[in-house]
C-alpha cells in the first residue's frame, strides 16, 4: 500500500554529504519540482525519534516503510560513543520499568552496555524545612527495580547500533532543517499517470539544499522543534526561572552502594525552597546530581573550586536551609563552614543508616553542566502529515525524572498507530485514519504528568507559612491513602 | 497507557514516615545533652511555663523563674528563629562558632572603666555601676534542648545588660518593660513579649507614659533596626555608642531617669505654687 507508485528506490545511507540520494532523485526526476518522497520523515535523532525509527523498524508490519531521518549532529560520533569504566556522561535519565520493556521490545536494550546502567530498588524523599517528614519507597527484590539510571548517550548508541542491523534507512546527519513548506498543488493535466499529489505533503529542505517530502513528518526535534513552527502549532507554559545542575559525583573508593550490596542501591532527594536535589546512583563509585536550584545559585555553583563545589553538595543532604543560604553567599570557604556545621551536629555525621547519601569525595573534570527548565505542552500532538514526539511535544520539569520517559511512551504508541493504519492499509499521514490514535492515547496522560510534576514544583517552592505544615502532614497522609499513595509513588518512583 | 504504566511499576511495599522527637516519660528521662541540661517532655513543658508566667508577673524579681518562662516559651520554634538570624549574618556565625560568655572574668569591670567616655564599653560599666548589677547575675540554660540554640539563649541572656547600655533605658519595672518590647519587637522571643503584661503592675502615670512613648518607640526601633544578637560586643568596646547605635539603626528613647526626674520637679514647683496660692487664699 504505502509507497505504491514510487520507483522502489534502493535504501542506502547517505553520509555524509547526502550525495547519494541526491543522484537516486536526479536519476528519476528530471524536474526539481519532484522531491524524494519518504513514508516517513523523523527530524531529530535524539532519544524519541531514534526509539521511533527503530520501533518501525524492528515491527514487521511497518519494516518495509521508507524512512528517512534528518539530524543536526554527527551521528558517527553517537554511534562510536565510548567512555572509560571510571567516567560517567552527566547527561543520565532514570529509565522506568516500561521504558525498559519497550526498549526490549524494539530489540535496543541488549544493545546497551548494562554495565553502564544502574538500577536502584529503594528511594528516599524528604522535606528541607521539615526533615521529618520523610518518605521511602522500598521494592522487594523479587520486583522489578523502581527505575534505572542509564546514561543519554548509551542509549543512543544502542539506538543506533539496533538501527544499523535493521533494514536500511535514509540518514541526513550533520544536516539541518533550513525550510519546511507543502508541496506544490497537482498540474493538470497530469505529468504521469503515476504522479501523485504532493499538495498535502510536507517538503523539508535540508540544509544541503535537497529536498524531500514526507507521507508523515515527524518533529523530534526537541524543544524548540522547527516541525512545531511548521506545522503552526501552539504551546503553553512557562519557565521555572530555575536551572537544573548536573554533574558526575564520585564517592570514596570502595564506597559505592552498588558494589557492597546491589539490593540496597538507593535513590536520594530532598526539597529545598529553591527545589528538589537528587543523588542517584551509578556503577562503582560514582552517581549523577540533578540540583534544581535558581539560575544565580546555579551560576556560584558552577564558578566554585572543586572542593567548595563538593561541601555543597554534601552540605545541601545535611545542613538546615540556612546554612545552605547563607554558603551559597560565600565565594569560597564552604568547605571550612561544612565542616564546622556538622561539628555542631555530629548526629548528621553518621549518614543516619543509609537515610541520606554517603558524602561525595570529588566530581569528575568537566562533568558540570546547567540547564534552564521549563513546562511546555504543545496544543496537540498531530495535525495532517504531521506528528511531534519527546520534547517536541512536551518539555516537563526534571524533578520526576519523566522527560525521556515520556518521549519514548511517545515512540511507542506513534509507531502502534502507524503500524495500526498499515495493518488496515491507512494513510499513514492522515489524522482520522492514523495520527488521532497516537494523539488521544498519549495527550492527556502526558497532561496529567506535567500539570502533577508542576505542582510538586509549586508545593515545594513555598518556604513558610501553613503550606510547609501541610507538606508534612502530606507526606503522612499518603501512606494512609492507598491511590494517593500509588499516584505519589508513579511521580516519584521514575525520579 | 498511563494505566498500563501505573500496573508496570513495581507493588512497592513500604512507606514510612520517621518522626524524630520521641515522647518520654519522668521514668525515661534522656540523658543530659550539654552540662546543667534538664531535658523536658511536652507536659512537663508546658507546666512549668504556666507556672513560672504565673509566677513571676507576682514577683518580677525572681529571675530564675523569668529564665524558665523564657526557655520553655522559646521552644520549639522561637529560638530557632533567633539561631537562624545569626546562622544567616557573618559576625552572627563567628559568635556562633566561638561562643564567647561575657563574665566578670571575661569583660573586666576595671579594664571596662579606662576605655573612652562614650565607648559602649564604658556605657555599660557606667550602666552596671548606675544599677548596682554584675555580669554575674545571668543563670544558665536548662530547659533548651538543642545544644546550640542554648547557648543562643545564654548569649541573648547574657547580652541583655548591653541592651540596657545601648538604649539606656533603666532596670526598674518601666524601663525594663520597655525594653522588654523593644526585645519582643527584634528577636520575637515570646517571653519578652509576655514579659510586657508587667505593665499591670505600673502606676498610671508610667502606664500612659508607656502607652504613648515607650511602647512606639521600642516597636518601631525594634522591627527597623538590625537583629541585634548578631553585635559582637566583645569587639565594640572601644566603639562609640551612637555610632553603634545609628549602625544598627535605633534611635535613643527619651531618658527615664531624666523624665522621671523633671516629672518629679514638675510636680514639686506645681505642689510648692499651689502651697503658695493656698496661703494667699488662706489670708
Ligand atoms: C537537568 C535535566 C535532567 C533530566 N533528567 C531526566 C531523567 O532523569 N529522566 C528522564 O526521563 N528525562 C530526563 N531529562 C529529560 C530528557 O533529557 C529529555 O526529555 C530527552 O532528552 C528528550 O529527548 P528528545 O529526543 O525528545 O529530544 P532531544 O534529546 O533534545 O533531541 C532532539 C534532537 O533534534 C536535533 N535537532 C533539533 N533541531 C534540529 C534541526 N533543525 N534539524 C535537525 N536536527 C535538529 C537535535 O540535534 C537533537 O539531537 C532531563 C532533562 C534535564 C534538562
Amino acid at each position: 500500500m504505502i509507497g505504491r507508485g514510487f520507483p522502489k528506490a534502493p535504501r542506502s545511507y547517505i553520509c555524509p554529504s547526502c550525495s547519494r540520494s541526491f543522484k537516486l532523485q536526479s536519476r528519476r526526476h528530471a524536474t526539481a519540482a519532484s522531491p524524494d518522497v519518504y513514508d516517513v520523515v523523523c527530524v531529530g535523532g535524539g532519544p524519541a525519534g531514534l526509539s521511533l525509527l527503530t520501533a518501525l523498524r524492528s515491527s514487521k508490519a511497518t519494516s518495509h516503510l521508507r524512512l528517512a531521518l534528518i539530524e543536526s549532529q554527527d551521528l558517527e560520533r553517537a554511534r562510536t560513543w565510548n567512555l572509560p569504566p571510571d567516567q560517567f556522561s552527566y547527561r543520565t535519565s532514570s529509565l522506568t520499568p516500561s521504558s525498559l520493556s519497550f526498549l526490549s521490545q524494539i530489540g535496543a536494550w541488549p544493545n546497551v552496555d548494562t554495565s553502564r546502567v544502574q538500577p536502584y530498588r529503594h528511594m528516599r524523599v524528604w522535606d528541607g524545612l521539615s526533615s521529618n517528614s520523610r518518605i521511602s519507597f522500598d521494592a522487594l527484590t523479587s520486583e522489578p527495580p523502581i527505575a534505572s539510571m542509564t546514561e543519554n548517550q548509551n542509549l543512543s548508541r544502542a539506538l543506533i547500533t539496533s538501527l544499523d542491523d535493521l533494514p536500511i534507512i535514509s540518514l541526513f546527519d550533520k544536516t539541518s532543517v533550513a525550510d519546511i513548506h507543502l508541496g506544490p498543488p497537482l498540474s493538470f493535466p497530469a505529468e504521469s499517470p503515476t504522479s501523485l499529489d504532493l499538495s498535502s505533503y510536507p517538503h523539508v529542505t535540508l540544509s544541503s539544499n535537497h529536498t524531500i517530502a514526507a507521507r508523515l513528518l515527524v518533529g523530534a526535534d526537541g524543544v524548540n522543534s522547527p516541525v512545531r513552527t511548521f506545522a503552526g502549532i501552539s504551546t503553553r507554559g512557562w519557565d521555572y526561572d530555575r536551572h537544573g545542575v548536573v554533574a558526575t559525583l564520585k564517592l570514596p573508593p570502595g564506597t559505592g552502594h552498588s558494589r557492597e550490596n546491589p539490593q540496597r542501591v538507593t535513590a536520594y532527594q530532598r526539597f529545598l525552597p529553591s527545589g528538589p536535589i537528587a543523588f542517584l546512583a551509578l556503577p562503582g563509585d560514582y552517581a549523577t546530581l540533578v540540583w534544581t536550584t535558581t539560575p544565580p545559585q546555579a551560576t556560584r555553583l558552577k564558578a566554585l573550586s572543586t572542593e567548595d563545589f563538593v561541601a555543597m553538595v554534601n552540605a545541601a543532604f545535611r545542613l538546615d536551609v540556612v546554612d545552605l543560604n547563607y554558603m551559597f553567599t560565600l565565594d569560597s570557604g564552604q568547605v571550612d563552614e561544612l565542616e564546622w556545621r556538622e561539628s555542631v551536629h555530629p548526629g548528621n555525621k553518621a549518614d543516619l543508616g543509609g537515610e541520606t547519601p554517603q558524602h561525595i569525595a570529588s566530581v569528575q573534570e568537566g562533568s558540570i553542566a546547567s540547564f534552564p527548565l521549563r513546562l511546555r505542552h504543545a496544543s496537540t500532538y498531530t495535525t495532517n502529515r504531521v506528528a511531534l514526539i519527546g520534547d517536541a511535544a512536551h518539555t516537563i520539569h526534571p524533578l520526576a525524572g519523566q522527560g525521556l520517559n515520556m518521549g519514548l511512551a511517545d515512540s511507542r504508541s506513534l509507531a502502534s498507530a502507524v503500524e495500526h493504519a498499515v495493518l488496515h492499509g491507512a494513510d499513514i499521514g492522515n489524522e482520522i485514519a492514523c495520527l488521532d490514535r497516537y494523539n488521544e492515547e498519549m495527550w492527556m496522560s502526558n497532561n496529567r504528568m506535567l500539570g502533577a510534576v508542576d505542582k510538586l514544583h509549586w508545593l515545594y517552592s513555598a518556604t513558610s507559612g501553613p503550606v510547609v505544615g501541610l507538606r508534612g502532614l502530606g507526606l503522612r497522609t499518603v501512606d494512609a491513602l492507598g491511590p494517593v499513595k500509588g499516584w505519589f509513588m508513579r511521580q516519584a518512583g521514575a525520579l | 497507557m498511563a494505566s498500563r504504566k501505573l500496573f508496570a511499576l513495581p507493588a512497592l511495599v513500604r512507606v514510612t514516615i520517621a518522626r524524630s522527637a520521641r515522647p518520654f516519660s519522668v521514668l525515661n528521662r534522656p540523658p543530659p545533652r550539654y552540662e546543667g541540661h534538664v531535658p523536658l517532655n511536652a507536659f512537663e513543658r508546658v507546666t512549668l511555663a504556666a507556672g513560672s508566667a504565673v509566677m513571676s508577673l507576682m514577683n518580677p524579681r525572681r529571675g530564675d523563674l523569668i529564665a524558665a518562662l523564657g526557655e520553655t516559651t522559646a521552644t520549639p520554634f522561637f529560638i530557632y528563629r533567633l539561631r537562624d538570624a545569626m546562622l544567616s549574618n557573618p559576625t552572627g556565625r563567628r559568635i556562633l562558632r566561638d561562643r564567647p560568655r561575657i563574665t566578670s572574668k571575661t569583660m573586666s569591670v576595671t579594664k571596662l572603666r579606662a576605655l573612652p567616655e562614650n565607648g559602649v564599653g564604658r556605657a555599660y560599666v557606667s550602666w552596671l555601676d548606675r544599677e548596682g548589677v554584675s555580669p554575674d547575675t545571668r543563670n544558665s540554660v536548662k530547659y533548651i534542648d538543642d545544644e546550640e540554640c542554648a547557648y543562643v539563649m545564654q548569649r541573648y541572656r547574657e547580652c541583655h545588660d548591653f541592651y540596657h547600655a545601648l538604649t539606656g533605658l533603666p532596670v526598674f519595672v518601666e524601663g525594663e518593660v520597655a525594653l522588654k518590647a523593644f526585645e519582643f519587637a527584634n528577636t520575637l522571643l515570646p517571653m519578652t513579649g509576655l514579659s510586657v503584661f508587667a505593665i499591670t503592675r505600673m502606676k498610671p502615670a508610667e502606664r500612659i507614659r508607656f502607652w504613648n512613648t515607650y511602647l512606639p518607640w521600642a516597636v518601631s526601633n525594634g522591627l527597623k533596626s538590625k537583629d541585634i544578637i548578631n553585635v559582637y560586643w566583645e569587639e565594640e568596646l572601644e566603639r562609640d555608642v551612637d555610632d553603634l547605635r545609628n549602625e544598627l539603626g535605633i534611635k535613643r528613647p527619651p531618658d527615664l531617669r531624666d523624665t522621671r526626674r523633671s516629672l518629679r520637679e514638675h510636680k514639686r514647683i506645681a505642689r510648692e505654687k499651689r502651697d503658695m496660692m493656698g496661703g494667699l487664699r488662706a489670708d
